[in-house]
């Protein structure tokens, strides 16, 4: 609600520490968030092999394609937007990764570098035709989506390639405490409480909430919505990267599976798909959310044939107590 | 588009009227639905008969008729899509709907015309209520309709696969494989039936009070409400079409292949919504007519059929696949004019809109 809102931008005084809570993570987050602690206890309370920090950072790791690729759909959502090419994109950038990446350092370097660079190129088009040449969202992603997985199966028809050892290790590295999917989680995080402060950040909100009304505000929509869809696919490469990093290999369909599991868990992170209301951290805890619920399902003795109900029935309660709670947060406002 | 009230109180002009008067400035053939559909239809029988030139059994009779036969199911689909679409809507259930649907034909195995009529009966009354379900959720708990209704996609897979263990049972139903088989007139059974179908959905638009009212509560829902119609009934009826569609193509596929896989609907997910987009139906609602979409309906089946006869690689065939469906709605994104005619002025009158 407000808090997420671009008047939230201006800095305002809020009545309790809930209300700062919110203001920092925005209320849909708050909702992820408690969401998960409550799945996590009882997934530690089920099953107590899962009760090491290892096993806490393998299970983000294992989140960290989805949850970056997610991050990326948040830009886009934001500005009431729509982007089907994640999955393009993510099956593109793991069989560039599983083809052309070196060894070493300087490899994860280049390897990162180019999925940006052909995130930032599908986003840029995607971006130019819907903002310039104005065609709906959802037509002309679907379109760059159906094209990139095309120019992944030409680059391997099959799944296979290798991945250097390297790439392989990165989200296994551990800097003391830390490992590499925190980290980049907590970048990801720090970068978005900047962004939401720049004129970019808070034209999304605006975009999202009322593209005319910001037109007219004097805000450049167009390039708002361009480097949204720029920025989107970036993030959607770096998941194709990271996915890489975990399956070591490269399989030209990779990136299917993504598209709806990267909607559910933007939607269970609390951003509005009317735009204008959300955030990638609630974005991030979504996706955790996701890939915990298979695995608490899993330990709850659910056949993993019925697991999918458990997903769906989730994803629906979430959006309703998300809904249910602006509206709380709504009417003590006013 | 945004003011919807002259849609509501023109009692004289029929719904499927009322969108082209927005786009008066191109008032030509061209920009009617009747001439997007000769347009999008045109360009199919073109590139049936340019893949002669490629591979000499394709651009016969007998080729126009087996893509007939193979874009039935999802011209089935389209209109569903597109029913829930031009009410401001995405239904992105269909996949499990068809899947759900054909399990059931294949379950219940119909052996002659009435069982048959009975099954599509039942299978329809099935799909459509688990489509009321998801139009329940979209209208009385305001759940954005792609969540609720990617949710009851997951749910309704997931109950299809826990049911069946992985393993579909039944019978193929040689009743329903006679509308593939059988003909009438030389013309097979399938195509007669998608064409009565067809006219149906064709006049449920544009000749009945649903159809105006539908085309209302697209345009402006707020107006649609204040003005007393019953937007949210007509919401959680688009649903139960959009389901009843797909499971109806269920039961046409489980003819067609002679069995029902748990994936056997994946595949249409995307198709529907590029026919949806390709005959010129605007994803925010109130504007596309099912004509056009049935045309785009075809056109992508051509596309399909005649591109996987051509000996290139998986990938170019999809990059092409791709760049059909982006030049289409660029060509499509404003009446049917010529991409080149459009792109020029395309370019100086959004960057009039944006100085204003």
């Amino acid at each position: 609600m407000p808090q997420d809102s671009a008047i939230s931008a201006q800095p305002r005084t809020l009545p309790s520490s809930i209300g700062a809570i919110r203001a920092i993570f925005g209320s849909g987050a708050v909702i992820a968030a408690i969401l998960y602690l409550v799945m996590f206890v009882l997934y530690l309370a089920l099953l107590p092999g899962a009760r090491s920090y290892s096993h806490f950072q393998d299970q983000l790791a294992n989140s960290l394609p989805l949850a970056l690729a997610a991050v990326g759909g948040t830009f886009v959502v934001l500005t009431r937007g729509f982007d089907l090419s994640v999955a393009g994109v993510v099956s593109l950038a793991n069989v560039l990764v599983a083809t052309y990446s070196m060894k070493g350092t300087t490899g994860i370097l280049l390897a990162a570098l180019m999925v940006c660079a052909v995130g930032l190129v599908v986003g840029a088009v995607n971006g130019i035709l819907i903002a310039y040449l104005r065609l709906q969202p959802i037509a002309c992603t679907l379109a760059t989506m159906i094209i990139t997985s095309g120019i992944a199966l030409l680059i391997m028809d099959a799944p296979g390639g290798n991945v250097p050892s390297a790439i392989g290790n990165l989200l296994f590295e551990r800097f003391g405490p830390l490992s590499m999917p925190m980290i980049t989680v907590g970048v990801v995080i720090l970068l978005w409480a900047v962004i939401r402060r720049t004129d970019w950040g808070v034209g999304l909100y605006a975009v999202g909430a009322d593209e005319t009304a910001s037109r007219l505000a004097g805000i450049a929509t167009a390039s708002v919505k361009v480097r949204a869809y720029c920025v989107a696919g970036m993030f959607y490469g770096l998941a194709g990267l990271a996915l890489s990093s975990i399956t070591v290999s490269g399989d030209p369909t990779a990136g299917n599976s993504f598209l709806l599991q990267v909607f559910a868990a933007i939607a269970i992170g609390g951003t509005s798909f009317a735009g204008g209301r959300g955030g990638v951290v609630g974005t991030i805890l979504g996706a955790l959310v996701l890939m915990l619920v298979q695995k608490l399902l899993f330990s709850l003795g659910v056949s993993s044939f019925y697991t999918g109900i458990g997903q769906g029935v989730l994803m629906i309660a979430a959006v309703l107590v998300g809904a249910f709670s602006a509206h709380i947060a709504k009417s003590n406002n006013t | 588009m945004k003011g919807g009230i002259p849609v509501c109180s023109d009692r004289k002009l029929s719904p499927a009227e009322a969108p082209a008067t927005a786009r008066e400035s191109t008032p030509s053939f061209l920009s009617t639905d009747l001439g997007k559909s000769v347009v999008l239809i045109a360009l199919a029988l073109l590139m049936l008969f340019a893949g002669r030139l490629v591979s000499p059994s394709l651009g016969g009779l007998n080729q126009i008729s087996a893509v007939l036969v193979l874009s039935s199911f999802l011209i089935v689909v389209a209109f569903g899509q597109q029913m829930v679409v031009l009410i401001g809507g995405l239904d992105l259930s269909i996949p499990s709907m068809i899947t759900l649907g054909g399990l059931l034909a294949f379950a219940w195995t119909p052996h002659g015309v009435g069982e048959l009529l009975l099954v599509a009966l039942a299978v329809m009354a099935v799909t459509g209520a688990v489509g009321m379900i998801s139009g329940l959720g979209v209208t009385l708990l305001a759940i954005p309709p792609f969540i609720m209704t990617l949710s009851m996609g997951i749910i309704i897979y997931s109950a299809c696969l826990g049911a069946t263990r992985g393993t579909p049972r039944g019978q193929g139903s040689e009743t329903i494989e006679a509308l593939f088989s059988g003909r009438f007139l030389g013309i097979p059974l399938i195509i007669l039936l998608v064409a009565v179908l067809a006219a149906l959905a064709i006049l449920l638009q544009s000749r009945t009070t649903f159809g105006r009212f539908l085309y209302a509560t697209g345009t402006n829902r707020q107006a649609a409400y204040i003005a007393g119609l019953p937007v949210r009934r007509m919401t959680v009826a688009t649903y139960a079409c959009s389901g009843a569609a797909a499971g109806l193509c269920g039961l046409l596929l489980v003819g067609f292949s002679g069995g029902a896989t748990l994936t056997m609907g994946q595949s249409y997910l995307l198709p529907s919504i590029a026919a949806v987009v390709v005959g010129g139906t605007a994803i925010t609602g109130g504007r596309g007519s099912f004509l056009s979409v049935l045309a785009a309906a075809l056109l992508i089946t051509t596309f399909t059929t005649v591109i996987s006869s051509i000996q290139i690689e998986e990938g170019w065939r999809t990059i092409l696949y791709g760049a059909v469906v982006l030049i289409a709605i660029l060509a499509m994104r404003d009446g049917t004019t010529p991409l080149t005619w459009r792109l020029l002025p395309l370019l100086r009158g959004n960057k009039k809109q944006q100085s204003t």
